[in-house]
């Protein structure tokens, strides 16, 4: 069969991976038409220049080895009708609900590193939730990234009325390499808060692709941690295709050394009477460099559609840089959109108030840089997670 | 050793510009001074050029603190050496709990005093003497606070740190007579109190409304950079009555 990635700088074992990948997630034909498909598009992302040093359109993934990788460690309540497995047992045995919700929200061949993602999937979750169901306590689901490169797709599809808080945390060890997806469904009054906390070790690269298609009257929020690798790229969707939506997208990030971050949210106002807030909190320190790129889009007939967006950027050190772009794009007139960023170092005032009371000057800082995150890390959900949260941003602003 | 919070012939400049002209003047542990002048005249100067703002450049003169040189430390340190001033624009600090900043300055000033239940207690006995609600504690420091509730959270600070020296400025400033009445009373409290009845007060004022609640020992009153008179209570009723006018044509004719 004429490969359609002959030539391109894909994994060397890929054609002989093709044939061990789960076909019932995905074919392999098709898995080749993506690949190709990611290599044909431009990701759209930050160029290298005088402080972003990745060049994003020609990744070489020639020395990865990919082969099915571990199914993530899931850890789900009880609740009635709540299924939470891996993917690959949810493409065999909920095969009807899985083919309801897989790719139906994620445009994996519009997107770079969807399309990666989805071509080489090789480990993943699925979750899905009944109607009129409220699953009490976070369902969990670990992605380690030991072995080989991880290409870990979530699935979440949520009937009318049902209710859950999904925890995805990946790890990994020293140089791995993730690209993954994450995809939520869901049906009319449903409510998800879907948190991920990346904590890659910092030679790790790490490519993310999560996008929401939330149902009418229902309720959505992306709660987003990358904390860790040398190279992470995310981007964070909503897509209001129903009316009465209310869709939250909170994040943040931590660049410190030699660490790049580019983080692109994007939320499409397609139908009307819907709220979007949009809160993104950042710092670096060291030579951290990071962009971020606030996407919102209104259509002309997403009338009476109220939408937020506020990023705030905290330069801790000379040679670290933030960009920092919200977008607007508005073509209803009955709307209400608010945008707002900062970028700046810590405040001098404040923190000559904190040391006038006698906490040293390093504290202070620390306790102010700290601060600055805490109103975006009030939207992770579980206590567990935001002390997580906490936790790592305290070692980075005392490294 | 040498009590007292003593400035000896202070002069400092602020962008360039000199502001404090040698200023002499000493606060004796356990009384209230009053330090009044028109806007402008450099008492705010004075209060940041002893807490060790960076924008304020000591020219010369010295200023020490019971015989320890103040000018020499950084502002973490003059307030472990028993220094505290009330802001009159403190910065607001989201994210930042009140109840964790108070323990963090606490545990600064007074090192391992208090365990936190012991501290939690002395906490919840400032709150009722300052009739403030224990729900302060839980919001972030000055985020979104009323100019009244800002002046309280200053002089909670002022109780829980329980300084050898205090130096409000303008804490009477752009308060109603109910919150002026507030700030008088936790004065007061603090010089009742055994942790407090030896601090030296320096009340720094425009308007001489919060000498009404808190009566002063001496009244200091500054103008372009000098001490120009001193007195006892009167001075400050006089000023009040007359304003500072009749006092530069006085000063005026002295010179």
């Amino acid at each position: 069969m004429p490969s359609a990635v002959a030539g391109l700088n894909v994994p060397a074992n890929f054609e002989s991976a093709l044939a061990a990948l789960d076909a019932n997630v995905l074919g392999a034909q098709e898995r080749r038409d993506l690949l190709a498909r990611s290599f044909e598009l431009h990701s759209g992302r930050e160029r290298p220049g005088r402080f972003w040093k990745i060049d994003l359109e020609n990744l070489d993934y020639s020395a990865l080895t990919v082969a099915t990788a571990a199914a993530p460690v899931i850890q789900a309540p009880q609740a009635r009708g709540l299924i939470a497995c891996d993917l690959a047992t949810a493409a065999r045995q909920h095969r009807e609900l899985f083919v309801r919700a897989f790719r139906t929200a994620m445009r994996e061949r519009e997107s770079k590193f969807g399309a990666l993602a989805s071509a080489l999937c090789n480990t993943g979750a699925f979750v899905y939730v009944p109607a009129d169901v409220a699953v009490d306590g976070a369902i969990e689901i670990a992605y380690n990234a030991d072995d080989g490169a991880l290409f870990p797709y979530t699935l979440v599809l949520l009937e009318r009325g049902a209710q859950c808080v999904v925890v995805e945390r990946v790890s990994g060890g020293t140089g791995a390499f993730v690209c993954g997806a994450a995809e939520v469904v869901s049906s009319e009054n449903s409510s998800v808060t879907y948190a991920s906390e990346q904590r890659l070790p910092e030679n790790a690269r790490v490519l993310f692709t999560r996008i929401a298609r939330p149902g009418k009257d229902a309720n959505v929020q992306w709660a987003v941690a990358e904390l860790g690798a040398q190279l992470s790229v995310a981007s964070v969707d909503v897509l209001v295709d129903e009316r009465g939506v209310e869709a939250h997208i909170n994040a943040l990030f931590f660049p410190r050394e030699d660490q790049h971050v580019d983080l692109v949210s994007t939320v499409e106002h397609n139908a009307g009477d819907s709220h979007s807030q949009t809160l993104v909190k950042s710092a670096a320190t060291g030579r951290g460099q990071a962009r971020y790129l606030g996407n919102i889009r209104i259509a002309k007939h997403a009338q009476a559609t109220e939408s937020a967006l506020r990023d705030d950027a905290l330069l801790l050190s000379k040679r670290a840089h933030i960009d920092s772009v919200p977008a607007l794009e508005i073509a209803a007139n009955d709307v209400k959109a608010y945008h707002g960023a900062t970028v700046g170092a810590l405040d001098d005032e404040q923190i000559f108030y904190m040391t006038s009371r006698g906490i040293a000057r390093d504290d202070a800082e620390k306790m102010i840089a700290l601060g600055f995150f805490e109103p975006v890390i009030q939207r992770f959900p579980t206590e567990a997670l935001r002390q997580r949260l906490r936790d790592a941003l305290e070692e980075k602003v005392s490294a | 050793m040498s009590q007292g919070l003593k400035i000896n012939d202070l002069r400092v400049s602020v962008a360039g510009n000199n502001i404090l002209k040698g200023i002499d003047l000493t606060v004796e542990r356990g009384r209230v001074h009053a330090l009044m002048g028109p806007n402008g005249s450099g008492k705010s100067t004075l209060a940041f050029s002893l807490t060790g703002h960076p924008n304020y450049q000591i020219q010369s003169g010295s200023a020490t603190l019971d015989g320890q040189d103040l000018l020499e430390l950084a502002p973490d340190k003059r307030a472990k050496a028993g220094l505290f001033l009330s802001f009159q624009y403190p910065a607001a600090i989201p994210g930042v709990k009140v109840a964790n900043f108070l323990y963090a300055a606490r545990q600064s000033v007074h090192p391992g005093d208090l365990t936190p239940a012991k501290f939690r207690a002395l906490l919840m006995e400032k709150l009722e003497a300052l009739d403030m609600d224990p729900g302060f504690l839980g919001r972030y420091l000055n985020d979104g606070f009323s100019g009244g509730e800002k002046k309280r959270l200053e002089m909670l600070q002022l109780a829980v740190l329980a300084p050898k020296y205090a130096i409000l400025d303008e804490t009477d400033s752009g308060l109603d007579v109910d919150a002026l009445r507030a700030v008088g009373d936790s004065v007061n409290g603090m010089r009742r109190s055994e942790e407090g009845k030896d601090t030296g007060f320096l009340i720094i004022t425009h308007y001489p409304r919060i000498l009404q609640h808190v009566k002063p020992d001496v009244v200091h009153v500054l103008i372009d950079g000098r001490i120009v008179k001193e007195g006892d209570a009167e001075l400050a009723h006089r000023i009040e009555r007359e304003g500072y006018d009749t006092l530069r044509e006085e000063i005026g004719q002295l010179a």
